[in-house]
């Protein structure tokens, strides 16, 4: 089952932390629209890792989550970043780079 | 954070899945909304929407363990499906539940006193430093410290951070309407240093006032000062009136603090330095040392006697033949109690055994009934761990619920202690606590290890397709196997229980039967307040007789007498004697049990005079008395008469003729044979003297006729501890009736346990074997037969493990010996009983099974299946 724009493992946690970034409060399916949106359609988040991510992430304390209503006036859960969560962010971000970084090398030299 | 989180979760699992629920559900809505824009009809957009999470309801669950702390969560499930389960046989779940309260229960109670009594440190701080110094002389055995030694071993030893003691006396304190009854401790220096305790108010005492001729001050006990001065912390600086002269208070103790003993009202220094403390043979204090960090009572001891041989060689006499004696202060206190205890405790700790096999048995039958259920889980992909885990949360929910109950039982216990022996020592401090508790919860984890583990795990063993197949109506032969041998194991403990208890009863009755040489009933004994400086010469003998006349004019008092101590009671006074008229070397030493007491003593006690006359009280013809037994080891029977007697020493006291020969009594003890004694007749008011009252009729109903009469006599003095000697002498048997009592209860619940169990298997037994008993009726067999097959069954296991029980109890007689009084471990009366009501009561118990099994219906069971 695998596709083309399905988000290499571990990465799907950076790509959430990023679009959380700015201190906007979004709930789950913002986040995919908002993933799939910035990447040009490139990267499609699955349904299926996304919310058990987000729910790991909130037992580590990245992110905080509350009950809320949209513009639609639906009920929605709202995720928001931690200052853990930035530490959290800026390590990924760091470990991404050294790995693309690398990748970028050895496909280079190859 | 993150993990009491998901604690909290797996504890409000519908909660979170609900959340989780509306959550996802709000992707799909989402999602739906955007489908449908793009053209696509609701029903399909919905199912394009489920689509793309996979199966919904598996990302619902995903998510969730996300929340949840996994073990807990499986806890918390086990937890659940066990309550439910329980719920659903209520009389197995209240049968296993109210046997293991008893078994917990009665086990907590009887830990609960070892840890009051035995394990507990003394309520001191670094209790176990403490240890009680006393003499040891070859003469007199084991005697008190002189002031001078006292403070001698204080300066001179290296291993002790301070040495103190203490000596009591009753009093009568004056200030109020009445004359009071105060118990005044009279304590060495440092004594509260040594202990380590701190006044509640006011201060410790000054060394002026620890000086001989210094400011008299008193501490007083929390109860005094609750109960005179009504707690009032001015207290501080009122003068308690004394006969002897008035005291300062200046401090109050804590109410925790009850040494010497928990009748101490008062503490007052007795100085080392006063004059009349400065003989080294005047010896009065027990004395108390705290031993420094680190020290062993035998480093103490060694050191000790270091130090005392160099004071022998300074003072040959009298110190070269003491030697010190040191034993750990809670030794001291708590005695043999200590054996008794422990006795008592390996019993409860069988009959907690056998609720443990009666439950093993018991969830034996239960996981034998639920093969199918369990079968169906393994079909549905449960681990085996997971199905163990699951049977041994059920045993473990009953064990929690009998520990509960137990620890009700448990709190009610120290009442049924104190009521039975409220003399034993340190019983005041027992009562239900966090240790207490956190015991009766480990009695729980270990029940459920010892009783749930076999039958958890043969519960889950996967004969998975043939018991599904069988649909539960398989033979189970190797299992009833394991269920006998487990009542087996119920009825050897009952064995041993049953016997233990029967040797104590018998012991106690045995007692009982003693012809004890003197007569206890219809006598009453009192003590009247008075101190030591009061005695000696003339005044307290005049005293003593004026009393004592008075008391004879009383109507319904037929004599009255004093002596130091009360017969029956068991105590030892031993004293050596030589005679003036001289006897050959090479005869033993004359070793008797002195006793001192007035001449109606005899009288009043029912003691036969056997020749010659009773003696006077008269000291100016000092006269002793002799018994029979006495007269016959050393002085040829009736030639005793008219010999003299005295106390060899360095102060030997006058010679005293032989009166008169009365007969034998065991006033050491009624379970010792009669000693060789001596009676000096003297009458002289002393601390602890005993009044001893001959009356007509019952003797309670005398004391306030007796009480008006002494106030009338001595308005100064208060009497106290007003009772009948049969009291006195019960009192000093508490221990042996509480252990007696206790184990009788303990056999008879083992019994009634043991019964349960044998008639719960044999029920079983029938049940499942009811088809096999159908089909062998249905072709012929009577009745009968069917109903003496499950009789034997039960017979036989009962006797097997009635043979085993009496190995174990002959094995365990040694440790009961020491305990038997008329009867030896292995009593043929008994054993004798024993075996009789075993098979008796396996037959009650395997009766009503039996007639179940004889009363199928063979053709409508056949029919059934």
């Amino acid at each position: 089952m695998t596709k083309k724009n399905d988000i290499l493992q571990g990465t799907l946690a950076l790509l959430v932390l990023k679009t959380l970034e700015h201190g906007k409060r979004m709930h789950g399916y913002a986040i995919t629209a908002h993933i799939q949106e910035v990447s040009d359609q490139l990267l499609r988040v699955e349904e299926g890792s996304l919310y058990p991510a987000l729910h790991r992430m909130e037992q580590e304390g990245w992110v905080r989550a509350e009950w809320g209503r949209t513009e639609k006036n639906r009920e929605a859960r709202f995720y928001s970043l931690t200052a853990k969560g930035r530490k959290q962010l800026m390590q990924e971000e760091e470990s991404w780079s050294r790995l693309t970084r690398g990748v970028a090398r050895v496909i280079g030299y190859a | 954070m993150a993990w009491y989180r998901r604690w909290w979760n797996a504890l409000r699992p519908g909660r979170l899945h609900g959340d989780v629920e509306r959550e996802l559900r709000f992707h799909i809505t989402e999602r739906m909304e955007e489908l449908q824009k793009g053209g696509m009809s609701a029903a399909e957009a919905e199912r394009a929407a489920r689509l793309r999470f996979g199966s919904f309801t598996a990302e619902v669950e995903r998510t969730r363990d996300m929340d949840i702390s996994g073990v807990l969560d499986a806890v918390v499930r086990n937890v659940r499906y066990g309550v439910r389960s329980l719920a659903k046989t209520p009389a197995f779940t209240v049968t296993v539940m109210l046997t293991l309260a008893l078994g917990i229960g009665a086990n907590s109670a009887v830990f609960s006193a070892i840890y009051a009594v035995v394990l507990r440190p003394l309520p001191f701080p670094d209790g176990d430093q403490l240890v009680r110094l006393m003499h040891a002389q070859p003469r007199s055995g084991q005697t008190f410290l002189a002031p001078v030694r006292l403070e001698e071993w204080n300066r001179l030893n290296s291993t002790f951070t301070g040495i103190t003691g203490y000596y009591s006396e009753d009093t009568s304190e004056t200030t109020g309407e009445f004359p009071e009854k105060l118990k005044r401790a009279w304590v060495a220096p440092r004594f509260l240093q040594v202990l380590g305790v701190a006044p509640l108010i006011g201060r410790d005492f000054t060394s002026a006032e620890e000086r001989f001729g210094g400011p008299q001050a008193v501490m007083i006990s929390h109860r005094l000062w609750q109960r005179r001065f009504g707690g009032n912390p001015n207290v501080l600086g009122k003068t308690l009136r004394a006969p002897s002269a008035p005291f300062t208070i200046v401090g109050v103790m804590p109410a925790s603090f009850q040494f010497p003993d928990r009748d101490v009202d008062l503490w007052a220094v007795s100085p080392p330095d006063s004059p009349y403390a400065q003989s080294r043979l005047n010896t009065w204090f027990t004395a108390i040392g705290r031993m420094k960090p680190g020290v062993v009572p035998a480093e103490a001891l060694a050191n000790l006697v270091t130090v005392q041989s160099n004071l022998g060689r300074q003072f040959p006499k009298p110190d070269a033949e003491i030697t010190p004696l040191v034993t750990p202060l809670k030794e001291a206190t708590i005695g043999g109690v200590r054996r008794s205890l422990w006795l008592l405790f390996g019993s409860v700790t069988l009959l907690l055994l056998i609720a443990c096999t009666n439950v093993a048995a018991l969830l034996l039958s239960r996981a034998t009934a639920r093969r199918h259920e369990t079968a169906l889980r393994f079909s549905l992909g449960a681990s085996r761990s997971s199905v163990v885990g699951q049977l041994l949360t059920e045993v473990l929910i009953l064990a929690l619920g009998g520990a509960v109950l137990g620890l009700l039982i448990a709190a009610g216990a120290s009442s049924v202690f104190r009521m039975l022996a409220k003399d034993l020592p340190r019983i005041d401090e027992m009562g239900l606590n966090g240790n207490i508790v956190l015991y009766s919860l480990l009695c729980a984890v270990v029940v459920t290890l010892i009783c749930g583990l076999v039958p958890a795990l043969r519960g889950a063993r996967s004969g998975l397709a043939v018991n599904l197949a069988q649909g539960g109506r398989g033979h189970v032969r190797g299992r009833n196997r394991l269920q006998l041998l487990l009542v087996g194991v119920q009825v050897a403990l009952a064995v041993v229980l049953l016997s233990g208890a029967g040797l104590l009863l018998r012991s106690f009755q045995e007692l009982g039967r003693v012809s004890p040489g003197f007569d206890p009933t219809q006598v009453l004994t009192f003590h009247i307040s008075n101190t030591w400086a009061e005695t000696g010469g003339k005044g307290a003998r005049q005293r003593t007789e004026r009393l004592l006349d008075g008391l004879r004019a009383v109507p319904g008092v037929e004599a009255a007498a004093t002596a130091i101590s009360l017969p029956g009671v068991p105590g030892q006074y031993e004293i050596e004697l030589q005679t003036t008229e001289g006897r050959a070397e090479t005869e033993p030493k004359m070793l008797a049990q002195g006793r001192w007491v007035t001449r109606d003593y005899f009288s009043v006690m029912r003691i036969p005079l056997l020749a010659g006359e009773v003696c006077s009280d008269d000291p100016d013809v000092p006269s002793i008395m002799v018994n029979r037994t006495f007269a016959n080891l050393y002085l040829n029977g009736p030639a005793a008469i008219g010999r003299h007697l005295f106390r060899p020493g360095d102060n030997p006291g006058p010679a005293r003729v032989v009166r008169g020969i009365v007969g034998d009594a065991r006033e050491t003890g009624m379970e010792r044979q009669p000693p060789a004694a001596v009676y000096g007749c003297a009458g002289s008011l002393q601390p602890g003297l005993h009044f001893l009252i001959r009356v007509r009729g019952d003797a309670g109903s005398m004391a306030g006729t007796i009480r008006r009469k002494i106030q009338e006599l001595e308005p100064q003095r208060s009497v106290y501890g007003l009772s009948a000697l049969t009291d006195h002498i019960s009192d000093a048997y508490a221990e042996s009736r509480l252990r007696m009592f206790l184990l009788g209860f303990f056999a008879l619940t083992a019994i009634a346990l043991t019964s349960v169990g044998l008639y719960g298997t044999l029920s079983y037994l029938v049940s499942v074997r009811q088809r096999e008993m159908a089909l062998r009726m249905a072709l012929g067999a009577v009745r009968t037969q069917v109903a003496r097959q499950f009789l034997t069954q039960g017979l036989r296991v009962s006797l097997v493990g009635l043979l085993a029980g009496l190995v174990l109890a002959a094995m365990g007689g040694r440790v009961i010996s020491g305990m038997l009084y008329g009867v030896s471990a292995t009593d043929p009366a008994t054993l004798v009983a024993v075996v009789l009501i075993v098979p008796g009561v396996a037959v009650l118990a395997s009766l009503l099974p039996a007639i179940r099994a004889a009363r199928l219906e063979p053709m409508r069971l056949l029919r059934e299946e």
